[in-house]
């Protein structure tokens, strides 16, 4: 045994305080009711979860020194200069049977390919839009459109490189789509950080249950930028594009463009020469053929978006009309992502590929119908309200939570401008039992908490899927919102094989 | 290499060298201070001529005085080469570097960083000066020693080395300079005990006083001076020591090329031809200051070129 390991346990039973553990009604992700281990679980249960208080604090407090001297911080925007902060880690890992990864892995593939081609035709010929599938002018009228990806044809048709889709588990155990990313998503980093910290707290664990890897995302992310690349380049350049040391997510462009040994470059270093993209370096200018960029589209091309952008570089999407360079994820992503469209994605998946989805949405309304609009307005405070362009949480209101003059709000903003917002009844997220410091006596207890999960889809020339993804973590109790901004943390995804 | 990064690398470095050198300007005048038999009324005003800011001093300060220019030299944010602000900016440009150099020097520099942010005048009085400054000194001996022991020898150290050794030579001749011509205006001080005691100031400066005696004994003769701090191919101070490093640094980054050879002779070659064959007694019979603006503008002209050929974005 290595220095961390974790002797086990001599009794097989929970050592939860199953008087206080009380889920109150809501998916338990590792315990069926009664406490009963659900499938995969009970190695976990027996070594980690059984562990006496101080031995788990112990973990989390390892966990947190490694994190902070791996340097694996997120930026707090508005902080101090050069405030960063650890993504608060808890040590029970959320297991997933390899029965049901399978099935989450079929639905994620074929949301990616659909939305590939839904993009495709949407910029393209318009074929979903002429037969009436989805409707002209809710794609025409969304902010998210762009002119300048109209009649682009990337090659392979892959618009969307990198996709992180979120998926929560509702009251019936099944997982649910809450929302598509195919712009720029991020979180990859924390996955893969977390396992190597997991591994290092409980390596006999982890080759106990058969934890299926996720250290190949990064080789897997560079295979598929590489079979993006224009037709004519044998070994293409590639590089990563950042806004630079002030974005939040900044430790993730560092992270990945080292682990793929990629170049990681600002809009400052980039020129573009007659349709071509080029770095500057010190001994002149080298080509880029596949730029994987984490800025948004607004800021890419001065030219063709902000004109007051310095984070892009000028002449960029002339350079990827020309076919020159490709880029990841293409412009224009966000049309598929919008909120609006997430309502007719099951159509848009038995459209293009003619299959049934296998992963249901959580249902979801569209305000711009009167009708609809009249049964959502009666009861507002029974909805999630979102704003149909924004990602990342902005401007969400969840009516339960909402105070009566947000609600009040809320009910003026859809009215003035319906089309902007979607509705979706309050989805009664699954809890996973989660380290918190309020047990009796202030000693460390189990308490559920709400999770989600965010796996990452990976498409170049084929589809590829990281085993497991982000499981984010609800830390304050009752809490629906698993943003790190606002209390949420992570936890290991064990994906078994 | 990016251009950028590149750009970042040779400022961190001179950054860090610029703030090392006022560091040691400071600690040594002030040893000089408590040395000398007190007479100038303004015993400070030498450092601010040293380091061609009497002017912008003379904008923001009233009187040159032992806390006027201190604060100047060192906390003054206000001032863009006050030890803090060098610091500062050394720290900025690191941090664009984050994921190419060692965490080691990240964590250094982010440390002195933070410790700069707390400085505050009144740490001189509870330290006293030379406490606060031989303290200092260290802190940049062991970003030193971390960039030596931790940093591949890749084309990016060769930036942090132009920028380092770029910054020292303008220092060292910019020190000669003044100490010859400003320093001791009355002719009859020349060869006394306080002229002496300069001219071991300025040795001291560039931690070449022991290195002197080892080479020339304990009797401090001007021209063996300038020959040490200018001429010397062996001490890592001196201005040949220097432009020699420049040159071989210059020469590796055109062999990392690999669009194909630049044939172009370094950009060092004519510092490195006039700091070859003359010995000290020679220039100074020529005139020591026009050859020391001779070598000042050769270092401009030396950065312009590498701003030129690798660091210029545009």
């Amino acid at each position: 045994m290595g220095p961390w390991a974790i002797p086990r346990s001599s009794n097989d039973q929970v050592m939860l305080d199953s008087a206080a553990y009380e889920t109150n009604g809501y998916y338990d992700e590792m315990f069926a009711p009664g406490l009963v281990p659900r499938p995969g679980c009970t190695r976990v249960i027996a070594d980690l979860v059984n562990l006496p208080g101080a031995r788990l604090t112990e973990l989390r407090t390892r966990a947190d020194r490694m994190f902070l001297r791996m340097g694996v911080t997120f930026n707090v925007y508005g902080g101090e200069a050069g405030a960063e902060r650890v993504f608060p880690f808890d040590p029970i890992p959320r297991v997933i049977d390899a029965e049901t990864w399978v099935h989450i892995e079929a639905g994620l593939v074929q949301r990616i390919r659909a939305l590939n081609a839904f993009l495709t035709d949407v910029y393209g010929a318009g074929e979903i839009l002429r037969d009436g599938i989805v409707p002209r002018d809710l794609i025409a009228g969304s902010p998210q459109f762009r002119h300048a990806a109209v009649g682009l044809r990337p090659p392979g048709g892959v618009f969307i490189t990198v996709a992180g889709i979120d998926l929560v588990r509702g009251g019936d155990g099944r997982f649910y789509v809450l929302e598509d990313n195919v712009r720029t998503p991020s979180g990859v980093s924390y996955v893969i950080e977390n396992r190597v910290v997991m591994t290092r707290l409980v390596p006999d664990l982890i080759r106990g249950c058969a934890v299926r890897s996720v250290e190949n995302y990064p080789a897997d992310l560079l295979a598929s930028l590489r079979e993006i690349a224009p037709g004519n380049t044998s070994r293409p350049r590639i590089a990563l594009l950042t806004p630079g040391p002030h974005n939040s997510a900044f430790f993730e462009h560092v992270f990945l463009s080292q682990q793929m040994g990629v170049e990681l470059v600002e809009g400052q270093d980039l020129v573009c020469v007659d349709h071509a993209l080029y770095m500057r370096t010190v001994h002149g200018l080298e080509r880029i053929d596949v730029l994987y960029r984490r800025i948004d589209d607004d800021f890419l091309d001065p030219v063709v978006f902000r004109p007051d952008s310095l984070l892009g570089v000028a002449g960029l999407m002339a350079a990827v009309r020309a076919g020159s360079v490709a880029i990841a994820n293409m412009v224009g992503t966000g049309i598929a992502d919008d909120k609006a469209v997430f309502a007719y994605t099951p159509a848009i998946i038995r459209y293009y590929l003619g299959e049934e989805p296998i992963l249901p949405i959580v249902e979801t309304h569209l305000l711009r119908d009167p009708d609809v609009r009249r049964m959502v307005l009666r009861d507002l405070d029974r909805y999630v309200v979102k704003p149909t362009g924004a990602s990342g949480g902005y401007g969400v209101v969840i009516g339960p939570k909402a105070t009566y003059r947000e609600l009040a709000e809320t009910r003026e903003h859809i009215e003035r401008d319906p089309r902007a917002f979607i509705a979706q009844p309050v989805v009664s997220l699954s809890v996973h039992p989660t380290l918190v410091g309020g047990g009796t006596h202030g000693a460390p207890a189990f308490a559920p908490r709400h999770v989600d999960l965010r796996p990452f889809v990976l498409f170049g020339a084929t589809p590829r899927v990281l085993p497991g993804g982000l499981t984010r973590v609800a830390l304050r109790e009752g809490s629906l919102i698993v943003n790190s901004s606002q209390g949420g943390g992570s936890k290991d995804t064990w994906v078994l094989a | 290499m990016l251009r950028r990064i590149a750009h970042h690398l040779f400022w961190t470095a001179r950054h860090l060298e610029r703030a090392e050198w006022r560091a040691r300007l400071v600690d040594v005048h002030y040893h000089l201070l408590v040395e000398s038999p007190p007479r100038a009324t303004e015993p400070w005003t030498p450092l601010l001529a040293i380091t061609g800011e009497a002017d912008a001093f003379a904008e923001r300060y009233i009187a040159a005085d032992e806390r006027s220019v201190l604060d100047f030299f060192t906390f003054d944010e206000a001032n863009p080469s006050s030890i803090r602000s060098c610091i500062y900016a050394a720290r900025e440009n690191a941090r664009a570097l984050r994921h190419r150099i060692s965490s080691e020097l990240w964590l250094e520099l982010n440390t002195l960083h933070l410790d700069a942010h707390g400085w505050s005048p009144a740490m001189l009085e509870q330290d006293g000066v030379f406490g606060f400054f031989a303290d200092l000194r260290d802190r940049f001996y062991r970003i030193a020693g971390i960039v030596d022991g931790t940093l591949p020898r890749d084309l990016g150290y060769e930036f942090l080395t132009i920028g380092e050794l770029l910054e020292r030579n303008e220092n060292v001749a910019r020190l000669l300079d003044v100490k010859y011509h400003y320093l001791l205006p009355r002719p009859e001080d020349v060869g006394g005990p306080i002229d002496l005691l300069q001219w071991a100031a300025v040795l001291r400066s560039a931690s070449a006083l022991e290195a002197y005696r080892r080479a020339y004994g304990n009797a401090i003769a001007v021209d063996r001076v300038v020959e040490l701090l200018l001429f010397d191919p062996t001490f890592p101070r001196s201005a040949r020591f220097c432009v020699d490093q420049l040159g071989a640094a210059l020469r590796r980054i055109a062999a990392w090329n690999a669009a194909g050879p630049v044939s172009r002779a370094p950009a060092t070659d004519p510092l490195t031809a006039m700091l070859t064959i003359p010995a000290g007694s020679d220039v100074i019979r020529h005139g020591l200051h026009d050859f020391l603006l001779a070598v000042q503008d050769e270092c401009a002209r030396i950065e312009t070129a590498v701003f030129d050929d690798y660091l210029r974005f545009e």
